[in-house]
């Protein structure tokens, strides 16, 4: 059988990553590159993140690990050891990237820079992924997923006035920064089949998440203004989010992207919950809140804002009512049918259970046999037809290639391995 | 000297797409070098032109929001009417003559306008064709219409952010667009791009933003597959850290005006915060040193980790007790000195003005445009050392390069062009 093509198939990368960077060599994999995950001996502290297989702490049932690390393979290397650096170099000769995670200048340190390993291989990419990147007075400062969104301006426009900031879930700096990564690794190999020659690619986590404050950064450039964390219930009708039956709705009616509130209200009529909100006398209200612009203009009038609050109230409740007696599925399905903008605030078992997901083949059955499990995995970021994202193995075991990468393919014999493992390179 | 080559020069793409999630990729392209080229009209801009921060005094123009013109640097604007029965003659030929086309239309309107992959791969085998609908271009729910705003909630990210006790308002923007979608995008089209040179092969690409932003929640969805777990809200803590949290620190006599939609500016800063990390006992004991080793850091509750995880709530209370009498950079400056990761919880006046390090690093770039100024654009936030990119021109006006395109690109005699003109099918900004 011919071997399905892959986008990245004559790829390989050296995956020096911590919890920073794990992402980026994980898309790579996926793509069908050939990832080779490199472990102290012993193997990388990563496997102690939870959660585990059945709640059950062990370096070879972490959660984190398997999902980060799918379609790497694995080998162990104390690169503390100048041996260890030398069989790097070795690697390094076979390589397309590095990606690394590394302090600034703990690579030149080893006599592992990037000058040190482009004479290995003036072809390969070196990426790296910092909390603050390679240069500037931070770059040594400590950081971590908490610190970058903070110093990247995302927390501080993050819920409510009256509470503390807080972060995203799942670790959003480190996602942000590897999937950028990513992308300047992609181009910089794009560049390097024009011209032969590999760079350098550097990536601060502050600066991967600072794009995602949306219009802060402009709202102070342009106006002098310092925008603030804004959520609140809601003010103007349909925007916000709305409790419902078992969980909760996120409402955007706005002018322009979707049906207005004639649908709307014809929606809570038929099901006798409209109130007065039939009655002409609300035909001016409407008339305003289905302008873009206008709407856009009221928000951000205070005096104009206030002297609408009793109305805007009023609806609210009508509003606020009605959905608080339907489940999220069932306010979903009847506002897309009526193109409503009404959105479930989805758990993860929700996404499991989505039939738009399951449409598509998103969720991925990866057999773990040392477990005696197949676990369903999240799938396909992007669909490629042609050259298909895939899992093609589960996350290595501690070691797992070893004998495969250095004996087959590096040509080390049985003896200098028995060497290397009596000295603890590997 | 002969300035180095950038990336993606000779490189034309196509680009229907707006709002966010794909513009913002088209925008990497064209700040290495792509000639992209935006197709709008006024009486149906990228509706992003319509939203909030706009120039002051210049509100009526479709040129000065912020919010667009952050994320279309270095882009073509052709203004051409869609809806228009003659825009399909204009957009079919500028599609055969480009490398990249990328929509992220509804499916809906995308086969009313005639944008098919399985149509034009037969007229150009070796086109890059890009889709990036909302929820696929298959399945029972492709044809529900959203943008950002509903793919955070959607797309399982909300649910699982702030604090346990409060309702699951999200990221506070609409945060998979800027970063998470436009960049798994440009992963793919870089990808394909590298192909394509390297065998000639075009190819389809169709990234669904749900899928995109189901992708990054961490170990959420194999808890629940595997342990049928699902997390809790935690504010910001997390499992292998403590104290790990948002502290309270003194208010600053420095200018800034705050907004706020329902009430009087406020001129002063007093909404100040800084974080605090502390992983290992090394740091924990460099932490106590820091503030001082009072009293309560002795207290034996507080001398294992698994102890300050039992007694947090108590934790963060004495550690804000320390951090609200000393300004939010003293703290960032006193923690990092002994190795301790601390941030101050910056805001846009903090990042655009006074961060020293971003400064250093030159990350916002000041560039002219003709209505706006001279504003500031994101920099690139990921940096090649031989080949790097930049905002290299300001984002277009509605129709700034409608006669460029049509006489310079797609080679419009004179009278055709005005003809179209005058029909209402291209504008000219």
């Amino acid at each position: 059988m011919e071997e399905q093509e892959t986008l990245l198939g004559d790829i390989r990368v050296l995956d020096l990553t911590d919890e920073k960077g794990v992402y980026c060599t994980k898309l790579l994999a996926d793509l069908g590159a050939d990832v080779i995950k490199i472990e102290r001996p012993g193997g990388d502290p990563m496997r102690n993140i939870g959660p585990f297989f059945h709640d059950e702490p062990d370096p070879e049932k972490s959660l984190y690990w398997f999902h980060f690390n799918t379609s790497k393979r694995g080998i162990t290397l104390n690169l503390e050891t100048p041996d260890g650096r030398e069989v790097l170099k070795k690697l390094a000769k076979t390589a397309d990237v590095l990606v690394e995670t590394f302090p600034p200048g703990h690579l030149e340190q080893m006599g592992l820079g990037y000058q040190a390993l482009r004479e290995q291989n003036p072809r390969l990419v070196l990426t790296s992924i910092t909390p603050f990147g390679q240069t500037g007075p931070y770059r040594d400062f400590e950081g971590s997923d908490l610190i970058a969104q903070a110093m990247g301006g995302l927390m501080y426009i993050a819920g409510y006035l009256e509470d503390p900031p807080y972060r995203l879930y799942g670790s959003q700096a480190y996602h942000s920064a590897s999937v950028l990564a990513t992308v300047g690794t992609m181009i910089a190999l794009y560049v390097r089949e024009l011209t032969g020659e590999g760079q350098q690619v550097d990536v601060s986590l502050q600066e991967a998440v600072s794009m995602a404050m949306e219009t802060a950064m402009q709202a102070y450039d342009i106006k002098g203004e310092i925008r603030r964390r804004a959520s609140r219930p809601p003010v103007i009708p349909g925007i916000g989010l709305y409790e419902c039956q078992d969980g909760h709705v996120s409402s955007f009616i706005v002018a322009g992207a979707g049906a207005g509130w004639d649908v709307i209200v014809d929606w809570m009529d038929s099901e006798g919950m409209a109130g007065d909100l039939k009655d002409p006398k609300w035909d001016e209200l409407w008339g305003l809140v289905s302008n873009f612009r206008l709407l856009m203009a009221l928000a951000s009038d205070p005096q104009k804002l206030m002297a609408r609050l009793e109305q805007f109230g009023h609806i609210n409740e009508i509003f606020t009512a009605f959905l608080k007696s339907r489940t999220k599925g069932e306010i979903y399905d009847s506002a897309a049918e009526r193109r409503i903008m009404i959105t479930p605030v989805q758990t993860p078992r929700d996404l499991v259970e989505s039939p738009q997901l399951a449409a598509l083949g998103y969720f991925v059955d990866v057999e773990h046999p040392a477990l005696g499990a197949t676990l369903k995995y999240p799938g396909a970021p992007y669909e490629l037809p042609e050259t298909p994202w895939q899992i093609h193995r589960r996350a290595p075991l501690i070691g797992e290639h070893n004998f495969e990468i250095y004996e087959k393919e590096l040509g080390f014999t049985r003896e200098e391995l028995a060497i290397l493992k009596q000295e603890g390179i590997i | 000297m002969a300035q180095k080559k950038l990336p993606f020069e000779g490189l034309r793409v196509c680009d229907f797409s707006w709002y966010a999630a794909a513009p913002v990729a088209t925008k990497w392209l064209a700040d290495h070098g792509a000639q992209v080229i935006k197709m709008e009209y006024s009486a149906r801009p990228d509706l992003i032109r319509l939203a909030m921060p706009q120039t002051p005094g210049k509100e009526q123009s479709l040129n000065v929001s912020g919010w667009f013109n952050n994320q279309n640097s270095s882009k073509l604007c052709l203004g051409l009417n869609l809806t228009h029965p003659k825009a399909r003659e204009v957009y079919h030929r500028l599609i055969m003559i480009s490398d990249v086309v990328v929509e992220n239309f509804s499916p809906r309107i995308k086969e009313g306008l005639g944008l098919n992959y399985e149509d034009y791969v037969k007229l150009k085998p070796d086109v890059i064709w890009v889709d990036q609908p909302m929820q696929g271009l298959t399945g029972p729910h492709k044809y529900r219409a959203g943008f950002g705003a509903i793919i955070t909630p959607l797309g399982g990210l909300s649910s699982l952010t702030g604090f346990s006790h409060r309702p699951p308002v999200g990221a506070g923007t609409n945060y998979t667009d800027y970063i998470i979608n436009p960049a798994h995008l440009a992963i793919a089209i870089v990808g394909a791009l590298r192909r394509r040179q390297m065998t000639g092969k075009g190819q389809h690409i169709v990234m669904a933003q749900y899928a995109s932003a189901a992708s990054i929640l961490e170990t959420a969805i194999l808890d629940y597959t595997v342990n049928n777990r699902i997390p809790a809200r935690n504010g910001n803590r997390i499992q292998h850290a403590a104290p790990h949290g948002c502290y309270r620190c003194k208010g600053e006599n420095r200018q800034g005006l705050y907004s706020s939609p329902l009430g009087p500016a406020l001129e002063m800063k007093e909404d100040r915060w800084c974080v605090i990390a502390v992983f290992s006992d090394e740091q924990w004991r460099a932490f106590c040193d820091v503030i001082g080793n009072p009293p309560w850091t002795k207290d034996p509750k507080f001398a294992t980790f698994l102890g300050r995880k039992e007694n947090e709530d108590e934790l963060d209370t004495l550690v804000q007790s320390w951090t609200k009498e000393r300004s939010a950079e003293e703290v960032m400056m006193l923690m990092q000195r002994a190795g301790v990761a601390a941030g101050v919880v910056q805001d846009a006046e903090d990042i655009l003005i006074h961060d020293p390090h971003l400064r250093a690093r030159g990350y916002y770039v000041y560039l002219d445009h003709p209505e706006a100024g001279h504003t500031a654009y994101d920099g690139i936030p990921f940096r090649l050392s031989a080949t790097p990119g930049e905002p290299r021109s300001p984002a277009p006006c509605l129709g700034e390069h409608t006669e460029f395109v049509c006489k310079e690109i797609l080679q419009m005699a004179d009278e055709e062009f005005d003809e179209l003109l005058v029909e209402g099918v291209v504008e000219v900004g």
